[in-house]
């Protein structure tokens, strides 16, 4: 749109011109260009100057006959009439020069005379401004008369300006404005009428003239701003220069095309200006459209073609810059298809890029017009192009400018010399970079509009730009991505178009493996197309490739094999190009998205879901290419995850033994490895996997024509995809595998069990383990089938109940709070072999141990024993596993067979020890501290000093078997011994007792405290205690159970009381019941006393007493009592009342219980008996 | 004259394309019908501003684009119907028509039970039926 | 293109293909039978959709799809409409039949079931008489899945059959 010159670009602005008093002239013509709408200034200082506005003298001799137009627009008569030609001249006279000195006045006159004659010719309107310095200056009324008379003017185009008034000035001013508008719109309408008349009157001898006079009478409607007139005058223009087209005969048949198109092309821009920017979109589109359909076939002759095009494509540009400035949304009003039923308008159309995109199209039109015409043209010789050839006055013609001498003529063309010229100033130019960037436009506007498909079209076309300009590395990256959208939605013959040009970029580029790989998806691309195209454009209509056919597939085919096999093809090696394998081997890798997946598929597919090790597997491997000749298979090599599975295949028929010494695998000679186009290949090969696992089948390997490795990633039949492109295809599909169900489930993976382990592994357990003791697990491996080598035993305690760990986290460091610990492993063999083995436990933790087992022929037995302390009562899961291999060999060690055996114990506490306290027999006495701490907040138990006190521990068996106890004692540290004696009153008399189940065993001792000690502690009560086993097993399994005992208060009692009475009585017969009082004080105790009736008794004496005892002395009560009741019969109820400490003190029930005979009893030992009864109850 | 038919898939792929042109732009041909399937997808994704028009299988005008003017259709199966004409009046009314004997020789070749839904079709006889169609536009006779 | 067909001798067919396949191409797999039978009605339907939206504009959305299936489409298949529509409006509709035509030769007599008066022998078909008319209604959902699917609705269509010979079809669309 540059390219055009300003005047046409912007929208005639009416012209009038100032002349003299140049001072005044910059403040007049600023405001007469902000005016709406604005004016433009001629400004001039003095009436000197007003030759210029002048009409060129042409001295035409009116009465000759009217000459022949030799152009239809001359190329200045816009801007003449912007910058030059006035519509309205003020001649401004100041009132002095006027009103005063005569020869002032003359001058005037003659100046305005002068001013008059020279405007006349241009029907110029005149104003006559005079200038008063102050509004108060009065001017002669005659002297406006005269002036007015002078310049022959209506009064109001006279105009009074006052200088130095502002308000005064501004108001003349407005009125000057207004005088200029009107005068300005009368010129343009009277011209335009007058030309106007000449149209109407067909008043005109040529064609051209018609053209001109439309053109001038639509640039003075401009110039009125009346835009309807102004485009019917310029659509009537370019209608008539259509039909010129056909008649004129003016000038040769080129040139005359050139002219009429240049000037419609200056038509058209203003047509399409004006409707675009009143707004009116769809006439605008539908304007161009017609222009567009007027002139498409005016192509002109062969040789100038590319001038056609050129200026189509500048059409299409315009048009779409000039939408994309006027920012035209598609209006929203609009009838749906925007236009008659008929001749519907598009989406598209409003859209500044498709316009771009058909600029870039033609304007690639234009260059392989230009091609043609510039090789058609060299042919003939270079046949001297014309020095100075030079655009001459009219739009679109040329001239030549002939010297002679001093004289300068100018000579019209001859249509060679035009043509040469022409041909000549296209070639400077580089279309390609106009062509590509023309696209990026449209490529860029089209993707942010959403229509991919349209942009990878203008990004194709910007890439065959770059392929033609010889910037292949850009092309290549551009096609790549057009190939992309193409692959995608399956449009096969614009793929193959795109990977031509993607083939050829690689050569260029010398990149061996892109070409390969392109050629190779050329040559597999579903197009089958027989039809043999014998155009000779056809190369650059559809691509380097040519048009796909089967025979050039199998061309491009062939190529890559002559590549491969360093023959080569006459095409390779007459250009500058040589493609060579550098390297030994092309590597081609093939996965699930590659484009290649057309080239060569693999499916592999196993038989069966799962297999044991070592027993033999069949897998299925299918090949599939749908490249349309056979492609021979030198090798394949089948990889899985287990390289020991791979294998390969060769062709023998190639028997390239080369190929395959440094592999180690399975070598598998097969007759003909051959791939037929779009059939499968199927083989079954039996391979066999030794280690268990997962086994997956990676990759197949083919090696074609010995030098491309085809890496193809194997996919399984069951979630294979189908093929890009040939999904499309309607052709019988085949399976990869002849089985169906193979063929839909088949996978490429398979899990290979473990071998079954024949190897027992037993646990024993004899029951719940105790706390304390030392638990033995019996555990015993018998290898039952196969050796067991370099085994090893891992044992783990956990807790039953969960949580993992025996101990909480922050108990680790402490073995004692261990519940469950594993002590240690021993085996039963014998003494000097557990010396042996237990260097070989390599590691024992508390909760965790592993044991190495010596290796085991088969049948062979080996145990060990797990040791296992509980310290406190715990369920524990024992998990004991054997891990072993069949064979000592490395490679074995690897692979390695499990056996697990867990076992729940429970762990349980043997014996429950308890232990109780008892005051010396029937004397009480009175611990004061009892009293004190009645609140009973210290259960401490208190014990008179010098007294022998009763301990009695009880032990009792609350498992389920029998235990022994070999001993219960006290131990007590040594300084407590000294200040207290304990004595075992009655022990275990055998070397142990037996304790059943539920049982109980007391031991008692007497305490015979000698020291006062508040926190007295009397040490453990020791339980030394086994299982009740049979003879000969666990001899030393002793466990000791201690307990703690706690700690006593040993005090000295002020006061004892000692009950004395016989040990039995007999029924009737009285006897004498003492109560002793000892105050072991040195001070007076007062006592009270108190016996209460017994129902059992009658006794004599008073019921209370009251006493005082003397410090160190006893004071003794008695009573005859009478027994009236047989049995065990308590005594009259006894209270001590100690006034001093007002504690109450009386005897318990048990130490004045006494057992009365019916009658007097007749045995011997009656004294003990009756005392141990006492105790126990 | 008509200068190319086409079928185009779910996908957009082509499901058949067949050009009746001497001259060789049967590429060009192939460019013009892809491109021609973003117009199809702005009329039926953003059918607002055509409302009236809004579920009619006929497209109308796609777009002209050099001396081709391309003709669209979609049916309710979400198949496109494609035609390039380089006829510079088309009415519309010819256009639906062909458009309307074009579909229906489609649903019988479809409706053929060895036919495979969504891939090409190759059958002969709906080739031969479309010659024939394309051969009748704008003559008014009926097939 | 309207090509006429005797009712009965249509009747006819489908009930002995539901016959052939159950009873002897996959006797003794009846879930194998009733997805063969399912895909053959998801091609039938497949191409009558393709036909029978031929002159008709575009549906704009899935309840205009279905009601094109309950109306036009049922009566070019049956003669008849569907009786009434139901739709949670989130994608699940069910499209009762008051008046199946393929069940209306099935009579379901539970003291007789033995001698059931159905074309197709029912000892061969199953257990039930129950069974062997569902059987019957898996071509039927597949016509509709078939025709919705053309249509660009993926769904998943399944039949209720509650009292002869009435029936109802449940479409799920998927999202």
């Amino acid at each position: 749109m540059e390219d055009y010159p300003e005047e046409l670009r912007t929208p005639p602005v009416p012209l009038v011109s100032i002349v003299g008093c140049p001072e005044l002239h910059a403040s007049i013509s600023a405001a007469l260009s902000i005016q709406q709408p604005p004016m433009n200034t001629l400004a001039l200082p003095d009436f000197s100057k007003a030759n210029i506005l002048s009409r060129t003298a042409k001295n035409r001799d009116p009465l000759a006959p009217p000459q022949a137009p030799s152009g239809i627009l001359k190329k200045d008569w816009l801007l003449k009439h912007r910058t030059r030609v006035p519509a309205a001249v003020a001649a401004l006279f100041r009132a002095d020069q006027v009103s005063g000195d005569p020869a002032q006045w003359l001058q005037a006159c003659s100046d305005l005379e002068n001013l008059k004659s020279i405007i006349q010719g241009r029907h110029s309107k005149l104003v006559v401004i005079l200038v008063q310095a102050q509004a108060g200056d009065e001017l002669g009324e005659e002297v406006t008369v005269a002036l007015r008379k002078r310049a022959e003017i209506d009064s109001k185009n006279l105009i009074v300006l006052v200088q130095n008034d502002e308000t005064e000035r501004n108001k003349s001013l407005l009125k000057l404005m207004s005088v200029f508008a009107e005068l300005c719109s009368t010129y343009y309408k009277e011209e335009g009428r007058r030309i106007k008349a000449r149209i109407e009157k067909r008043n005109f001898s040529s064609v051209e003239l018609s053209v001109r006079y439309c053109f001038k009478v639509a640039v003075y409607a401009e110039f009125r701003r009346d835009w309807p007139e102004a485009l019917k005058f310029y659509e009537e223009g370019i209608r008539v220069l259509r039909e010129m087209i056909g008649t004129s005969t003016r000038l040769p048949p080129a040139q005359r095309l050139v002219e009429i198109k240049a000037v419609a092309d200056q038509f058209h821009f203003k047509i399409s200006t004006l409707l675009l920017h009143a707004g009116k979109v769809v006439e605008a589109i539908t304007w161009f459209r017609k222009h567009i359909r007027s002139f498409e076939r005016v192509i002109g002759s062969p040789e100038v073609a590319f001038l056609h095009w050129e200026w189509f494509s500048r059409q299409f540009l315009v048009f779409g810059e000039l939408i994309e400035t006027t920012s035209t949304t598609v209006p929203d009003t609009l009838s749906p298809r925007f236009g008659t039923a008929d001749n519907a308008l598009t989406e598209w159309e409003f859209q500044p890029a498709y316009y771009y995109q058909l600029a870039a199209n033609y304007l690639r039109e234009k260059r392989c017009a230009l091609e043609c015409s510039s090789s058609g043209a060299n042919l003939t010789g270079d046949n001297g192009i014309p020095d100075s050839i030079m655009p001459s006055v009219y739009v679109g013609q040329y001239v030549r400018l002939f010297e002679q001498g001093d004289t300068i003529s100018v000579l019209p063309l001859s249509d060679t010399e035009y043509t040469s010229y022409a041909l000549s100033e296209a070639e400077r130019f580089q279309d390609s970079y106009e062509i590509i960037a023309l696209f990026r436009k449209a490529y860029e506007s089209f993707q942010s509009l959403g229509g991919t498909r349209m942009a990878s079209s203008c990004s194709a076309g910007m890439a065959i730009e770059y392929y033609a300009a010889g910037d292949f590395s850009n092309a290549k990256q551009l096609f790549d991505v057009v190939a992309g959208l193409y692959r995608q939605e399956g449009w096969t013959t614009l793929l193959w178009e795109i990977l031509g040009y993607l083939r050829e970029c690689s050569r260029k580029l010398n990149s061996l493996m892109d070409f390969i790989s392109y050629s190779l998806e050329m040559a597999a691309l579903p197009l089958f197309s027989d039809r043999v195209q014998s155009f000779s454009e056809n190369k650059s209509k559809s691509g380097p490739a040519g048009w796909p056919t089967i025979s050039r597939r199998e061309d491009i085919q062939e190529e890559v094999v002559n590549i491969l096999e360093r023959k080569h093809t006459p095409e390779v090696v007459d250009g500058e190009f040589n493609l060579q394998l550098t390297e030994d081997n092309a590597h081609l890798d093939i996965d699930q998205i590659s484009p290649l997946r057309i080239v060569l598929v693999a499916s592999v597919a196993f038989h069966d879901q799962s297999v044991k090790p070592g027993s033999p597997l069949l897998v299925s491997v299918s090949l599939l290419s749908h490249l349309p000749s056979p492609v021979a298979v030198d090798q394949l090599e089948v990889q899985f995850n287990q390289p020991d599975c791979n294998f390969v295949m060769v062709s023998t028929e190639e028997g390239s033994s080369g190929l395959n010494s440094h592999f180690h695998g399975q070598v598998v000679q097969s007759t003909s490895l051959t791939l037929f186009s779009n059939k499968w290949m199927r083989l079954t090969h039996e391979i066999k996997s030794g280690q268990s696992g997962k086994l997956e089948c990676l990759s197949v390997k083919a090696i074609i024509n010995k030098r491309l490795v085809v890496c193809c990633q194997a996919e399984s039949p069951a979630s294979m995809e189908d093929f890009p492109l040939w999904k499309f295809e309607d052709q019988v599909e085949t399976l990869p595998a002849k089985d169906a169900a193979l063929a839909f489930s088949g996978q490429k993976l398979i899990q290979v069990e473990e071998l079954d382990a024949q190897v027992d592994l037993v646990l024993d357990s004899n029951g719940p383990a105790l706390v304390g003791e030392l638990f033995v697990v019996p555990v015993t491996i018998l290898s039952k089938g196969h050796a067991v080598h370099s085994g090893e035993l891992k044992i783990n305690l956990v807790d039953a109940k969960g949580g993992g760990l025996l101990m909480s986290p922050r108990e680790t460091e402490e073995s004692e709070t261990h519940h469950v610990e594993l002590i240690g492993v021993s085996t039963v063999a014998g003494d000097e072999v557990s010396k042996d083995e237990v260097d070989s436990i390599r590691k024992i933790q508390y909760s965790f141990g592993v044991v190495s087992v010596p290796t085991l022929g088969v049948g062979d037995s080996w145990s060990c024993k797990l040791e296992i302390k509980w310290h406190g009562a715990k369920s524990v899961m024992l998990y004991v596993s054997l891990g072993y291999s069949l064979d000592s060999s490395e490679d074995a060690a690897l692979h390695r067979l499990n056996v697990h055996r867990s076992l729940q114990v429970e762990g349980k506490i043997p014996m429950i020890v308890g232990h109780q306290f008892l005051r010396p027999f029937r004397r009480a006495p009175l611990l004061l501290s009892r009293i004190r701490s009645s609140s009973g907040d210290d259960k401490k138990d208190s014990l008179a000093m010098n007294e022998s006190n009763m301990l009695i521990v009880s032990a009792r068996n609350c498992t389920e078997v029998p235990l022994r106890l070999h001993s219960m004692a006290i131990e007590s540290d040594g300084d407590g011994m000294q200040l207290c004696s304990v004595e075992q009153i009655s022990g275990i008399s055998d070397e142990y007792a037996v304790v059943a189940p539920n049982a109980e065993y007391k031991g008692i001792f007497s305490v015979n405290p000698r020291a006062i000690n508040p926190n007295f502690y009397l040490g453990e009560i020791c339980v030394n205690w086994s299982r009740d086993l049979h003879l000969g097993e666990n001899e030393d399994s002793h466990v000791i159970m201690k307990q703690r005992l706690p700690e006593v208060h040993i005090e000295e009692p002020p006061l004892l009381v000692s009950i004395e009475c016989p040990p039995y009585a007999i029924l009737g017969i009285p006897f004498t019941f003492y109560v002793k009082i000892h105050n072991s004080t040195s001070l007076l105790q007062e006592i009270k006393y108190s016996l209460v009736d017994s129902q059992n008794f009658v006794f004599s004496g008073a019921h209370n007493h009251a006493a005082f005892i003397l410090p160190k002395t006893e004071h003794t009560f008695s009573h005859k009592l009478v027994p009236l009741g047989s049995g065990s019969q308590p005594l009259p109820r006894i209270t001590v009342t100690s006034v001093r400490y007002s504690a109450a003190l009386s005897p318990p029930t048990a130490a004045t219980t006494v057992f009365v005979y019916p009658s007097e009893p007749k045995f011997n030992l009656e004294k003990s008996h009756s005392r141990s009864d006492e105790c126990v109850s | 004259m008509i200068v190319c038919v086409a079928v185009v898939g779910h996908q957009n792929n082509p499901l058949y394309l067949q050009s009746f042109t001497e001259a060789d732009d049967a590429l060009k041909l192939h460019h013009v019908v892809h491109c021609s399937l973003d117009v199809i997808d702005e009329r039926v994704n953003n059918p607002k501003r055509n409302a009236p028009t809004l579920n009619e299988t006929f497209l109308g005008l796609l777009y002209p684009t050099e001396n081709y003017k391309v003709y669209g259709y979609l049916t309710n199966t979400k198949v496109k119907f494609l035609m390039v004409t380089t006829d510079l009046d088309v009415k519309d009314a010819d256009a639906r028509n062909f458009f309307r004997k074009f579909h229906a020789a489609y649903v019988d070749a479809v409706s053929n039970p060895f036919h495979v839904p969504g891939k090409k079709i190759a059958s002969r006889s709906f080739g031969a039926r479309v010659s024939t169609i394309v051969k009748s536009f704008g003559s008014g006779t009926t097939v | 293109m309207g090509r006429e067909v005797a009712g009965s001798c249509l009747d006819g067919v489908v009930m002995e293909m539901v016959s052939a396949y159950c009873g002897r191409f996959y006797a003794a797999k009846p879930e194998l039978a009733a997805g063969r039978i399912e895909a053959i009605g998801f091609q039938v339907g497949h191409q009558l959709s393709e036909r029978y939206t031929m002159d008709r504009p575009r549906f704009t959305d899935h309840l205009e799809a279905i009601k094109f299936i309950c109306k036009d489409f049922w009566s070019e298949l049956f003669k008849k409409q569907i009786d009434n529509l139901k739709t949670n409006h989130r994608g699940t509709f069910v499209l009762q039949d008051n008046c199946f035509p393929w069940l209306t030769h099935v009579s379901l007599d539970p003291s007789m079931e033995s001698t059931d008066a159905t074309e197709s022998d029912p000892a061969l078909l199953g257990d039930t008489a129950a069974q062997t008319t569902s059987m019957l209604l898996y071509f039927p959902c597949g016509i509709i899945r078939g025709a919705l699917t053309n249509l660009g609705i993926p769904c998943a269509v399944s039949a209720d059959m509650s009292n002869l010979p009435a029936c109802s079809f449940v479409v799920r669309i998927k999202t």
